[in-house]
């Protein structure tokens, strides 16, 4: 099935080394990550990989309603990151803090920290929708 | 009038003046002028040695100066030599002088210890150019005895520096002592005092006395060298002594038991049998291995340098007993190139090793420690001297451009292309020194990464490293004027050639042992050529040029903080210190190093189960001392505690010991 590239992920050039951020999730969108990156929907042959550092990385998926403690991380990740580079917010709570909106102990959805280029939606979203989401990146 | 002579005479007349201002004048004034007069008798003195080193040899002798024997001088090829090494490191280390000692008329600034510093001079460049064996010996003694009071500088401010002069007095006198044994026995045997005639008669000494005397020379030449296992005196003076005078030591002075050896072995005895070689490349191997592993392991800057600088003799020592046994095998090409090495190392060594010394003086007095594992970020605190301390270690790590590896390199050639027809002796110690030589460059690499890295590099690990302060201009000069005569080795040895042929023609050697068309250099009877100074040319360029293009062609640059893995800021803790850096190379020779190492837990009252601290303590004890000389120590002290039980302050008791001895003379004289 072809998917709309997106044009800000062109100079990657098909190839995505992804580094992954909980800034504060349930850990569902986690376990539906991992199944993305599992032999069932295996992202990697669309040119995908998961990196251990964001020194590495050209995508920084985020997920969770970025949580005080983990806002100052999360922009020193993305700093860290060498251009260009590029923000998925995955999950419902990434987009807009979901139920836990308002919550004491949050920040804000992930736009109010860095700057976010692709939304993943779903609560949890589905290996599929991320897996598709993670191909209009690497454009294959 | 002999260019010698006045050079020489100016210089011994330049260190007495300053010797004279650094007493009589005040103490604004007194570390200027003494460094002023150090500095020109240094001057002098290499002239004197560059005029004798190009052909203008000298004799003198003045009867009525000494009782007896007279004053004897001899200038010849050796000798300029040294003369030259000794007034060059004078020339730096009095620039740098001047700035170390400061105006506080204190510790090194007193006025003893800065007068004594150009008589220590003076007494230095007195060693090779004498000409007899009395006059040998009382230059000896006073080279000797003035860096003894000069390492007792700040004797007010440690206790370690009272147990460092105690321990450097006991050996430089046990080995002044063998040195007079083995000289007098040599004078005796052959009936004259003079070097000319002890050289004249050398050939018709028995075996046993030329290899006696070469063997009593050779410990007390070598303990002063600081070869192991002759060397505790060594990382105790060196640490503790004001850093010129490091400097000068371990620059200069030990140099010169380089030179007892040449002098004895070489030139006067007219070489020796195959054993002598032996023995003198096994101190060699065991000194360049033992001193590479300990100074790797030191977490003392000067405590690392020190021991470098008896790894460095050994290199030395090891070129010359390759000397010895080839040119003992007839193979007098061999012969000379490996005493070429051994003498362009110890220009190499003197160069850098005083640069290194003044480098870790100045870090002393910008920051009061040398324990590397407290300092750390001076290189944005004090980069010109981490930039002079990076040529030095750059040398003293044998890596090109650096000076060392020029010698080092030629070294190697020496004792690679080994003819089979050496015999079966000599075609096993070759590859074995080799092997040696090659094990000492890798560990001295990791040692100057260590000193240079945990030391100057990353962040400051203390208050004192993080508030260093530049060098004063003098002290700078002195280090840059160490660091021009480092390049200029590293890149033109072939300099030194025609020095290296007239000391191997002097020494019986294949003349021309080292022969270059300005920037290649040749090995005579060998088939390898390097040319340093394109090397350090291809090395610069290929850096710049790596620069230069990726400026050109990159991508824009972006500072970017160090990656903490987003947590707080890093912090000096978490580097690497000299201690932990040498961790892995303290656990492959840990048979050698034997480390001590203690961990105490301590539990909390509650539970045995919650530890309340753990404090974990590592000693790295240099074992030949604890092994070798603490029973010596031990021993001397319990045979000094049992005569204390004669003298128990009785007068009766005295009067029946004279009575007794009385007696005892009268009966002796009747038997008789």
């Amino acid at each position: 099935m072809p998917v709309e590239p997106l044009p800000a992920a062109a100079g990657l050039g098909g190839s995505v080394q992804v580094r992954h951020v909980d800034a504060g999730s349930c850990n569902g969108c986690e376990i539906e990550l991992g199944q993305a990156f599992s032999p069932v929907y295996d992202a990697e042959r669309h040119g995908v990989r998961l990196v251990a550092s964001p020194r590495h990385a050209d995508v920084l998926t985020v997920t969770g309603p970025v949580t005080v403690n983990m806002a100052g991380p999360l922009r020193k990740t993305y700093e860290a990151m060498p251009e260009p580079r590029l923000v998925v917010a995955v999950g419902d709570c990434a987009r807009d803090c979901g139920m836990f909106a308002g919550g004491y102990g949050v920040h804000g959805p992930v736009a109010t920290v860095v700057p976010v280029d692709l939304q993943v939606p779903g609560c949890p979203p589905e290996p599929a929708a991320i897996v598709s989401a993670l191909r209009r990146l690497s454009g294959r | 009038m002999n260019r010698v002579a006045v050079a020489l005479c100016a210089a011994l007349a330049l260190a007495g003046l300053g010797a004279s201002a650094g007493l009589v004048l005040p103490a604004r004034w007194r570390s200027a002028a003494v460094g002023a007069a150090t500095v020109a008798a240094g001057v002098a003195g290499a002239v004197a040695g560059a005029a004798a080193v190009s052909g203008t040899g000298w004799q003198v002798r003045v009867a009525g100066l000494l009782p007896l024997a007279g004053v004897t001088l001899a200038v010849d090829a050796l000798a300029g030599w040294f003369l030259l090494l000794v007034g060059g490191v004078a020339a730096v280390v009095g620039v740098y002088t001047v700035g170390y000692t400061g105006r506080t008329g204190r510790g090194p600034a007193a006025r003893g210890a800065l007068a004594l510093l150009p008589l220590f001079v003076a007494a230095m460049l007195l060693v090779p150019v004498a000409g007899s064996v009395s006059t040998f010996l009382l230059a000896w003694e006073l080279m000797a005895v003035t860096s003894l009071l000069l390492v007792l500088s700040e004797h007010r401010h440690s206790p370690a520096v009272r147990t460092a002069g105690l321990w450097y007095a006991a050996m430089t006198q046990a080995g002044f002592v063998v040195i007079l044994l083995g000289l007098a026995w040599l004078a005796a045997a052959v009936g004259g005092e003079s070097f000319a005639a002890v050289r004249a008669g050398a050939a018709e000494l028995s075996p046993l006395v030329s290899s006696g005397v070469f063997l009593l020379c050779m410990a007390g030449f070598a303990s002063k060298a600081g070869a192991v296992p002759l060397h505790p005196w060594l990382p105790r003076a060196h640490a503790e002594a004001p850093s010129h005078v490091s400097a000068l030591m371990s620059a200069a002075m030990v140099k010169l038991g380089v030179y007892g050896i040449v002098r004895v072995a070489f030139d006067l005895l007219g070489g020796g049998p195959r054993w002598w070689w032996l023995l003198l490349g096994a101190v060699g191997a065991v000194s360049a291995l033992y001193g590479i592993l300990q100074a790797a392991v030191a977490t003392d800057l000067k405590r690392l340098l020190a021991f470098s600088t008896s790894e460095n003799i050994g290199l030395i020592l090891l070129g010359l007993a390759a000397a010895g046994l080839l040119a003992a095998a007839g193979q007098l090409a061999g012969a000379g190139a490996a005493l070429a090495a051994a003498f362009l190392h110890t220009a190499n060594h003197a160069g850098f090793k005083a640069l290194l010394f003044c480098g870790a003086g100045s870090v002393l007095h910008a920051t009061g420690t040398r324990d590397l594992d407290q300092l750390g970020g001076l290189s944005r605190r004090m980069p010109v001297t981490t930039g002079l301390v990076t040529v030095g270690a750059l040398g003293a790590a044998a890596l090109p451009p650096g000076n060392g590896f020029v010698s080092e390199w030629l070294l190697l050639q020496a004792l690679l292309h080994q003819v089979p027809a050496g015999g079966t002796v000599l075609t096993i110690a070759a590859p074995v020194a080799v092997a040696v030589v090659a094990l000492t460059a890798g560990v001295g690499v990791a040692t100057f990464v260590k000193a240079l890295g945990t030391g100057f590099l990353a962040r400051p690990r203390s208050a004192a490293a993080a508030a260093a302060i530049e060098s004063p201009p003098t002290m700078l000069a002195g280090m840059g004027l160490a660091a021009a005569v480092c390049t200029g080795l590293a890149v033109v040895p072939t300099v030194a050639a025609p020095a290296l042929d007239r000391i191997a023609t002097g020494l019986r050697v294949e003349s021309a042992p080292l022969h270059g068309s300005g920037i290649d250099l040749r090995l005579a009877g060998i088939a390898s050529s390097i040319s340093p100074l394109w090397i350090a040319v291809g090395v610069v360029g290929i850096a710049v040029g790596f620069a230069a293009v990726a400026r050109a062609a990159g991508r824009p640059r972006r500072r970017a903080r160090a990656w903490d893995c987003g947590d707080g800021p890093l912090t000096a803790r978490m580097e690497y210190t000299a201690t932990s850096f040498a961790e892995p190379l303290q656990r492959v020779f840990e048979d050698v190093l034997a480390p001590e190492q203690d961990v105490d837990v301590t539990h909390s009252a509650e539970s045995a189960y919650l530890v309340r601290a753990v404090e974990y303590r590592r000693r790295l004890p240099d074992r030949v001392e604890s092994r070798l000389y603490r029973p010596v120590i031990v021993a001397a002290d319990a045979v000094g505690r049992a005569a204390c039980r004669l003298a128990t302050g009785s007068v009766h008791r005295y009067l029946a010991y004279m009575l007794t001895a009385l007696v005892a003379v009268l009966v002796a004289g009747v038997l008789r």
